[in-house]
């Protein structure tokens, strides 16, 4: 197993790097995972598993099907807890009941069926579960602020580069792409510290995935926030990611700076042929 | 080290052409409404008279007020088929009460408090049994109604002195409007401010057209559904009230079929079974057709079979209609409940 490696968040995707195992001591982690074990029984989905992210990171995580991806994704998103071993954010420790206490700690995860409600318009799906309500007396009632919804969604939509011309429009009259993207602009809009993305490119087309890509690398250029990517597609993982974590039977076998490996290798991590 | 060339692929949605902004499946209903009252008008010269129009706005008000609570519960792909023995069993309470010399007052109080408990119990059984709403209120449906005659013995329970919800008319702009009617605009009012104004309506939409969606983004489906049915029993309350007040007396029969009446207002109103489709405003334009098709075929002299079989023509064309509109791109809804 490579020792875990780090590298400097400001370095541009694909940048050859060559600072293996020189993360510098002073930065901590924004996430840290520490151990992580999860069984079902006596079945284990994963085994021990260490690795950290910083911040303005992209991380490619990979791993043939039931290598244990999705398993940890969900972990760091609250919606398992792990069996053993811990998950820090910023140095903290964090014990996730459920999906919400993870968002609330800055943690957005864009499942692979996307959990959108098709048919309600972006900014209603934007703002769905944390909508904007009017304050002071009415506040009981719930009232929704619609106009400064609407506003705050124009805004978010307006820096993104893709474009949606018919705003008002149910999100099920957009393509999967389009669909797609609102759904890491929800992420990106609301999440804080790490964005996990599940599959973000498992159905689209070639110039789909395209946009789609375009978007991590948009949302992940702020700087602040780290993300998790799980992707089949490694073409994919190269092109935004600049570190791989490869799983195979629930165990982290390779964390592998993109400027420092080839596909070949990465295909021999996760079939185990090295 | 953007990729070039992405933007433009997921760009673009096609923008709905002006006449689809315009011709909403509200508006086009409410064009069927004005169709078909002009259609009566030409037909019956006392069909247009003030008198006949207070006549159908008061044969709205039992289904409508029902119809409104039901229509935030199937929005969120909830269904209470129980709503008439409900009623039955509230109005019983109401009047043995009253037969026993407790009063007016303490039946009113009775009655409310069975609605509430039978919404209750309503809740419990989706929420904590975990048994979907049709099945679990069509298991209610059965059992409050047999309640209902248990309580009342299966007897006729005439109400003295208590004309004042069914029988009083307020002077509106010189006309004699029916209390029921203004109670039933009030109720309309609140469910169409909850279901467009408020965090609650919004979440009961989000979690009809996407529960999972909706539970992930950490809308509380119990919380929602067990609030949505005690509005139901409330409603239902003071429609008992009203219902027994019109007619004077309680039968066995009262409110016998009012939840398949008011469901088939919601559905040809717009809402879906599914969830996530349906508004107010919608089904109040759907139970006036019913009520002036109603009205309007027994001044015509038509027997009420037809008027039967007209209802139930005019559900199926008007969901056939919608489905041929939505029909480009719309996921089918065909097979599911």
């Amino acid at each position: 197993m490579n020792d875990p490696t780090n590298v400097r968040p400001t370095d541009p995707p694909g940048a050859a790097v060559s600072a293996g195992g020189e993360a510098p001591a002073h930065r901590m982690p924004l996430l840290s995972v520490r151990g992580v074990s999860k069984n079902y029984g006596p079945v284990e989905a994963l085994r021990n598993v260490s690795f950290e992210i910083h911040k303005g990171e992209v991380v490619g995580l990979v791993g043939d099907n039931g290598a244990g991806k999705s398993t940890l994704v969900k972990c760091i998103a609250g919606v398992l807890r792990p069996s053993e071993g811990e998950i820090h954010l910023d140095g903290t420790a964090q014990e996730f009941g459920s999906p919400a206490d993870a968002r609330s700690a800055g943690v957005e995860t864009v499942y692979q069926d996307l959990a959108l409600v098709e048919l309600f318009d972006l900014a209603d799906n934007l703002f769905l579960g944390r909508e904007l309500i009017r304050s002071g007396w009415l506040r009981p009632l719930g009232l929704l602020r619609k106009r400064e919804m609407g506003i705050q969604a124009r805004e978010a939509v307006a820096q993104l580069p893709a474009k949606f011309p018919d705003l008002a429009a149910p999100i099920d009259t957009m393509s999967g792409g389009q669909r797609q993207i609102v759904a890491i602009s929800k992420a990106a809009f609301w999440g804080r510290r790490l964005m996990l993305l599940d599959e973000p490119t498992a159905a689209l087309g070639v110039q789909e995935s395209a946009g789609v890509l375009e978007m991590v690398q948009h949302t992940a250029a702020r700087g602040d926030i780290a993300m998790l990517v799980i992707a089949h597609n490694l073409e994919h993982i190269f092109s935004v990611c600049t570190r791989i974590l490869v799983m195979r039977r629930g165990s982290l076998v390779a964390n592998v700076n993109v400027g420092e490996t080839t596909a070949e290798e990465v295909v021999a991590y996760i079939t185990g042929a090295k | 080290m953007t990729t070039t060339g992405g933007a433009s692929a997921v760009s673009q949605v096609a923008r709905a052409p002006r006449w689809k902004t315009v011709l909403t499946p509200t508006t086009a209903r409410l064009a069927a409404l004005i169709a078909v009252v002009i259609f009566f008008s030409i037909v019956n010269p006392f069909f247009l008279t003030a008198d006949n129009l207070l006549n159908i706005m008061q044969n709205t008000v039992v289904v409508g007020m029902v119809a409104a609570p039901l229509t935030l519960l199937l929005v969120a792909r909830q269904v209470d088929l129980s709503v008439g023995s409900a009623v039955a069993l509230a109005a019983t309470t109401l009047a043995i009460i009253a037969e026993a010399g407790y009063g007016i007052a303490a039946g009113v109080v009775g009655a409310m408090l069975a609605a509430l408990l039978v919404a209750l119990v309503n809740a419990i059984v989706i929420t904590r049994l975990r048994v979907s709403s049709i099945i679990a209120t069509l298991g209610t449906l059965v059992a409050f109604r047999g309640l209902a005659k248990l309580e009342g013995s299966g007897r006729n329970i005439r109400l003295e002195h208590f004309d004042f919800l069914g029988r009083t008319r307020l002077n509106v702009l010189g006309l004699p409007v029916p209390l029921g009617v203004i109670i039933l605009l009030g109720v309309l009012l609140v469910f169409w401010f909850i279901m467009s104004q408020t965090r609650y309506g919004r979440h009961m939409y989000g979690m009809g057209a996407n529960p999972k969606a909706a539970l992930l983004a950490g809308v509380k489906l119990e919380r929602n559904v067990t609030i949505g049915f005690l509005m139901t029993g409330l409603v239902v309350g003071v429609t008992s009230l009203i219902a027994v007040s019109e007619v004077g007396a309680v039968a066995p029969t009262t409110g016998q079929g009012l939840e398949l009446l008011a469901i088939t207002g919601i559905i040809l109103g717009g809402a879906s079974l599914s969830g996530g489709r349906g508004t107010i405003p919608g089904i109040i334009v759907a139970i006036l057709i019913l009520a002036v098709l109603d009205n309007g075929l027994t001044l015509s002299r038509i027997t009420s079979f037809w008027q039967e079989v007209v209802r139930g023509t005019i559900l199926i064309s008007a969901v056939a209609l919608d489905q041929a509109r939505l029909a480009r791109g719309k996921p089918d809804t065909r097979f599911e409940l």
